[in-house]
């Protein structure tokens, strides 16, 4: 269950830079930071497990941790709410596991210049908590919104719901520190200044170092966005007789010019199959609601009210027929923190299983939807036919762009994993299966992941050919930045810079 | 916890999987973490191997081999009961109501305690306690006003005048019977005003709640029968209580250990005072010049959906400015007195309650209001510059039947 | 009666609203038992219980639309105004 390099002396080390209190070698501390809620080779967990878990407080801690780590060649994962959809913060190599949720300070709210300053623990539901007696918000909002942390939302470059009127993470995030794979701490942002938005002097860095699964080094502290808080919320659910009629619809509204307008989710049939199983707004619909379309709009009252006019105009004259008030507020609301729960898991016989939840989570443009709908369908009904523990949970498509709901979709396929029975041919099937999955979305110009990453098995041997020439960078800025591998190691086949 | 998911036989690491593998799953195979941010020791200890989530897929490393009940009996202790984390987890929120299946953290706790005491290991402040308990046939309450011990469970009711036994009953739980007895005094004296006909218990005992939280399960339920048997000895068939965590056991232990026959109405206080109040039985006549917030006790709001009852009895105050924060809200918030973890950790107790009374300051009132007993205690420590009053305290303010100092 | 007792805490007997879908409680829809009898098996669920979750559900979803925003605008008010 573990690696030979965390010795005595490598503890007392961390515990000398950590405290007594914040570091963990017992196997319950260890066992329960090996996975993350993407599917997960349950009958392989000992493998995952890591040596030791730090909770540091401060940026110093970690820095002197991952410079400890240099010396001594052990593993470094950086673990923040241990919600990522890739297996982002499972420990490949075993190794020292630097879990930052003691590091949720709030340190400075800027109402002039607009920003907060965070530690990277904090969650952002928690932050807008305290965020709105100033009337201000972070609008960082995926549906993990009350679990994920700031520091694993810069560690994936995460899509957020609402990113089409406020941006997603990587828009949202000014300027942060990190602690680089070999130690040292620096800022990175657009330019130099920490509250700058825009900056054209040297390399645009920012954005290397996120999304990099951990890969790249330790976030330590945030500068974010703060955004009026909205006046008036507006969400529209539209359902259409066919996918042909939702899928141009959506096209309608997200191209509407509406500023207000934060996204558009468009459900395929099989989404309202599923929506059907168990969910108290779908059970009692109509036979010929077969697709939906969500809408939601976030500003001033005075400009949502008449941008609500027109958005159900679209709607209704590109085939739309509107839902109603009480699924149309209920359903979006449950947008921020719902998911997947394992009940809705059936064998083929229709008995109830609890199977846990696993997101393909491509970027494709607008007008390959229908094609990647019809290709990944097939690759989880094969999946299907030889494995009963697969279930095919349906799509959906999300506006992706930022400031811009137009143009390419967060393109998601939910499949149901019966984890319980779970062995290596099923894994084995499941890898191929997500290889394909990825394979789609490439052939058809788009990219693997909008959101939780590339780095599971099976879609990240593609990610070479996605990346081409720009793979061959990638590979040679690690082994720059983390000449001895220390960061991450195993993930995203990055273990090739070093060959 | 399904009866049929219930194994026969032993009542080690193997019955306990098998009871729990499938909820322990239905958690494992979601691993989402929304129950992290609204629990209230993870707020404080920011440590994983205190959630909902661990507590789970502990069950599962379990069935794989990977830990035992030794390696994870400690971590089951950093737990208040608060029942925020299965309220908000999706598998109840959302879908527990659906499939008449939901996420049952309490429980699994409870559980877990009760392996680690099955297989000798003990925490060494509850085992004291529950082993006091079973002497004194009381909790050994700390700084007790009087004496723990069966002679003076009723002295908290000197000079009321009430009757032993009757139609209806009013249990007084261990704190309020030796601690704050100034509850208890102004519960008797409401039911008195209103005309609420009632009586004591021949010899109550601790309604073996807190023992079952611990682990302790058969002294658990040695209290119980005792207290149903002393119920039916003096022909009660309605019991009134104002402590929430008496209110847990009657409602849901007990049902659990008797089953259909038990058949008695439980009744809980501030749901009556509110209907004593509305239908204008007790009139509130004396302002009570103050401003308070509420502090929702976790056992009514989160565990039991109680929110509306208390805000309604406050807002029948005269001269009180209550400024609410709503019930929603508060599903994160507790004073970190429940589930025993003052006796194994009041470090985090103390922190709790601190950040509980913190948030109440930033509210500038002068009084906090709880519902629920226990929690006063913690808060008080706490408390700087507010004052802790327990509800029935200020309706007693407000019916004149005390003053205020 | 503003009491707990446990025999009024059973729901009553389902009836049938689809083929996987019946109904105990007025507007609460419940999975189909049969579909619960292989592999997980359902808890026992007091009424109480069920109107809990069915209650929370409700205020927890007015609570995120006040987390995020002063108002929300009503689609059935705007067609109404509409026409
Ligand atoms: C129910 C549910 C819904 C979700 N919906 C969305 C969604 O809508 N949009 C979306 O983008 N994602 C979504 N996700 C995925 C997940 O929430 C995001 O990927 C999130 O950004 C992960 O954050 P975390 O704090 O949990 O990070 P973790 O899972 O702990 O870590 C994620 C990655 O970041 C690295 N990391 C963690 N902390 C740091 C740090 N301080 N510095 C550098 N690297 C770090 C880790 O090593 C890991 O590789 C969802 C997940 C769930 C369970
Ligand atoms: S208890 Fe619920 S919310 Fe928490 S991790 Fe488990 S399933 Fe998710």
């Amino acid at each position: 269950m573990t690696s030979t390099l965390v010795t005595d002396p490598v503890i007392d080390e961390l515990v000398a830079i950590c405290g007594p209190d914040n570091v963990f070698a017992d196997r319950s501390s260890r066992v329960n930071r090996a996975r993350v809620p993407a599917p997960f080779p349950v009958h392989r967990w000992a493998e995952h497990v890591p040596d030791v878990v730090v909770l540091p407080t401060t940026a110093e801690q970690v820095s002197e941790v991952v410079k400890l780590a240099n010396r001594h060649r052990i593993p470094v994962v950086p673990r923040a709410g241990g919600t990522g959809l890739t297996d982002g913060a499972v420990p490949l190599r075993h190794g020292i596991v630097v879990d930052v949720k003691l590091m949720n300070k709030i340190l400075e709210i800027d109402l002039d210049d607009r920003t907060v300053t965070v530690q990277p623990g904090i969650n952002m539901l928690k932050l807008n908590e305290e965020l709105q007696q100033y009337g201000v918000i972070y609008p960082d909002d995926p549906a993990s919104y009350p679990c994920s942390l700031v520091g694993g939302r810069i560690g994936t470059s995460g899509w957020s719901l609402i990113g089409g009127r406020y941006g997603h993470t990587r828009d949202l995030v000014i300027s942060f520190q990190i602690v680089l794979p070999t130690g040292e701490l620096i800022w990175v942002g657009d330019g130099g200044g920490r509250k700058v938005r825009k900056s054209s002097t040297g390399y645009q860095l920012k954005h290397l170092f996120m999304g990099h699964q951990g890969t790249l080094g330790i976030v330590t502290e945030a500068v974010l966005e703060l955004v009026p808080r909205p006046e008036a919320e507006f969400a529209a659910f539209f359902s259409y007789p066919d996918y042909e009629t939702a899928w141009r619809s959506t096209g309608a509204l997200a191209k509407s010019g509406l500023a207000t307008l934060a996204g558009v989710v468009l459900f395929d049939e099989w989404k309202l199959d599923y929506l059907r199983r168990d969910d108290e707004a779908y059970i009692p619909q109509p036979d010929d609601v077969r697709c939906v379309v969500a809408t939601a709009m976030y500003g001033t009252t005075d400009e949502v009210r008449p941008g609500a006019k027109r958005l159900m105009r679209i709607g209704k004259d590109t085939g739309g027929a509107y839902l109603g008030d009480e699924i149309s507020q209920g359903d979006w609301a449950s947008r921020h923190d719902r998911y997947a729960t394992p009940l809705h898991g059936r064998l083929r016989d229709g008995q109830v299983v609890p199977m846990s939840w696993h997101c393909e989570d491509a970027s494709i443009n607008w007008s390959q939807l229908p094609q990647v709908r019809r290709e990944w369908h097939e690759i989880v009904a094969r999946l299907g036919d030889n494995f009963r523990i697969f279930d095919d949970w349906g799509m959906f498509a999300y506006t992706n762009a930022a400031f811009k709901p137009w143009g390419d979709y967060l393109t998601e396929i939910d499949v149901g994993i019966w984890e319980q029975e779970l062995d290596d041919a099923a894994w084995d099937a499941w890898v191929t299966a997500k290889r394909d999955i990825a394979a789609v979305a490439i052939a058809h110009g788009g990219s693997i992941s909008a959101c939780h990453g590339a780095c599971r098995a099976g879609e990240v041997d593609l990610v070479p050919e996605e990346l081409g020439g720009g793979w061959d960078v990638m590979k040679k800025v690690k082994r720059v930045l983390d000449p001895l591998n220390i960061m991450n190691p195993g993930k995203y086949l990055l273990d090739e810079a070093y060959e | 916890m399904s009866s049929t998911e219930r194994t026969d036989g032993d009542n080690g690491t193997d019955g306990f999987v098998a009871e729990w593998r499938n909820g322990a799953y239905n958690c494992y195979s979601s691993g989402h973490k929304f129950c992290r941010e609204v629990c209230p020791v993870m707020q404080v200890t920011r440590n994983e191997v205190h959630t909902p989530t661990a507590f789970h897929a502990n069950v599962v490393a379990m069935e794989k081999g990977l830990l035992d009940i030794a390696d994870v009996a400690r971590d089951y202790v950093h737990c208040t009961g608060c029942g925020a984390c299965e309220l908000r987890c999706p598998n109840t929120l959302f879908t527990g109501d659906f499939y008449r299946f939901r996420t049952r953290t309490v429980q699994l706790v409870k559980a877990a305690r009760a392996l680690a005491v099955d297989q000798g290991i003990h925490q060494p402040g509850w085992q004291r306690w529950v082993e006091e308990t079973s002497r004194q046939k009381s909790e050994p309450v700390l700084g007790a006003e009087v004496p723990v011990s069966q002679e003076h469970v009723r002295d908290w009711a000197a000079g009321l005048d009430l009757p032993i036994g009757g139609e209806t009953i009013l249990f007084c739980d261990c704190e309020g019977a030796f601690h704050r007895t100034s509850v208890p005094r102004a519960a008797a004296k409401l039911l008195q005003r209103a005309g609420v006909e009632f009586g004591l218990m021949r010899e109550q005992w601790c309604c073996g709640g807190p023992a079952a939280e611990m682990g302790y399960v058969d002294r658990a339920r040695e209290f119980a029968k005792h207290n149903v048997d002393d119920w039916r000895a003096v022909g009660a068939r309605r019991i009134i209580v104002f402590d929430p965590h008496d209110y847990i056991s009657f409602t849901e232990d007990y049902p659990s250990y008797f089953g259909d026959e038990y058949d008695f109405e439980i009744v809980l206080f501030v749901e009556l005072l509110a209907e004593l109040i509305r239908d204008g039985r007790l009139p509130l006549t004396h302002p009570v010049e103050r401003t308070v917030t509420y502090h929702d006790a976790c056992r009514l709001n989160k565990r039991k959906g109680i929110h509306a009852a208390p805000r309604e009895v406050l807002r029948a105050i005269p001269g009180l400015t209550f400024k609410d924060v709503d019930h929603v809200t508060q599903w994160s918030y507790c004073s970190g007195a429940g589930g025993g973890l003052p006796i194994e950790r009041p470090d985090l107790t103390a922190e709790i309650s601190r950040r509980r009374v913190e948030r109440a300051a930033a509210l500038d009132v002068d009084t906090l209001v709880s519902a629920c007993v226990w929690s006063e205690r913690p808060l008080t420590e706490q408390r700087g510059a507010l004052e802790i009053m327990d509800l029935l305290e200020i309706v007693a303010l407000a019916a004149g039947l005390e003053d205020e100092r | 009666m503003i009491g707990f007792r446990l025999s009024a805490e059973r729901p009553p007997d389902p009836r049938r609203i689809n083929d996987v879908v019946v109904q105990r409680l007025d507007h609460v829809y419940e999975v189909d038992p049969e579909l619960m009898r292989d592999h997980i098996q359902q808890h026992d669920f007091p009424a109480w219980d069920t109107r809990r979750i069915v209650d929370s559900r409700w205020e927890h979803l007015a609570w995120m639309h006040a987390h995020w925003a002063d108002s929300v605008v009503s689609g059935e008010e705007l067609i109404s105004t509409e026409e």
